[in-house]
């Protein structure tokens, strides 16, 4: 059985509860675990956020679109934004997980809990458009 | 999101519900900054009722560890479902901040 869902978004952060419908439902109509729901979810939000705020610069009336494929073995997922570019897989540095608490750099961690989670990320930039194509395998829900 | 205050031992526990994320994580700043009375010096952050964390929520928790680390307090959470333990402990959090499996227990440990 395969699905497709695909959803088109304002660049605002009140945004984010439709996202949480979406990976709910299509959650529920595939049996997922709940880590992977969780994991799903997580992951489009830090994006997302990344996308409102850094890539949009917090402007209210762009858009940017989420497709969601899957099949019995993946779910795949596309992220498209016309915002500035950036490449997840080089432009966030690796954080720091294990200096103590007072070294501890307070940001960088949502883009590497994005590329834990997930098994494949790939990047490339046309037209003015991020894409960032995104795989998590089911077997590692 | 919503936090509930309760006082048990001399430690102040903050139960938190729903969801943290980049929406409304701020609001979760200001909730327990408001929360924690500058005579507290026991903390516990109860999230047996926490739906969900992201990084936006962790970067919350780390400014409250160095705030109360600053003030010689003791801070603990408690009470992670698996996928939010997962979430501290890839991101490290595990290592610097202590983390029980119930209120109970967390409260023995930091308690008077």
């Amino acid at each position: 059985m395969s699905r497709r869902l695909s959803l088109s978004l304002p660049t605002k952060l009140d945004q984010l509860e439709r996202i949480y419908e979406a990976v709910d439902e299509l959650g529920e109509s595939e049996e997922w675990p709940p880590g992977m729901v969780y994991q799903v979810k997580l992951v489009l939000e830090e994006l997302g956020v990344n996308i409102v705020t850094h890539g949009h610069g917090g402007e209210p009336d762009h858009e940017f679109e989420i497709v969601m494929d899957t099949d019995a073995d993946a779910l795949t997922i596309e992220l498209r934004d016309e915002g500035r570019a950036f490449n997840p897989l080089t432009d966030s540095p690796e954080p720091d997980v294990d200096s103590g608490l007072d070294d501890r750099p307070v940001g960088g961690l949502g883009i590497y809990l994005v590329r834990t989670m997930m098994d494949e990320l790939s990047y490339r930039r046309e037209d003015n458009t991020n894409i960032l194509t995104i795989v998590k395998r089911k077997e590692n829900g | 999101m919503e936090i509930s205050v309760d006082r048990a031992n001399e430690v102040l526990i903050a139960k938190v519900e729903g969801r943290i994320d980049g929406a409304n994580a701020r609001e979760f700043e200001d909730a327990l900054n408001g929360a924690i009375g500058e005579d507290d010096s026991k903390v516990l952050l109860d999230f047996s009722t926490l739906s969900y964390i992201s990084s936006a929520g962790l970067r919350v928790i780390l400014l409250i560890a160095r705030l109360l680390q600053k003030r010689n307090a003791a801070f603990a959470l408690c009470s992670l479902s698996d996928p939010i333990r997962e979430v501290f402990e890839i991101s490290g959090f595990d290592k610097i901040i202590s983390i029980h499996d119930s209120q109970a227990e967390a409260v023995d440990k930091i308690g008077r």
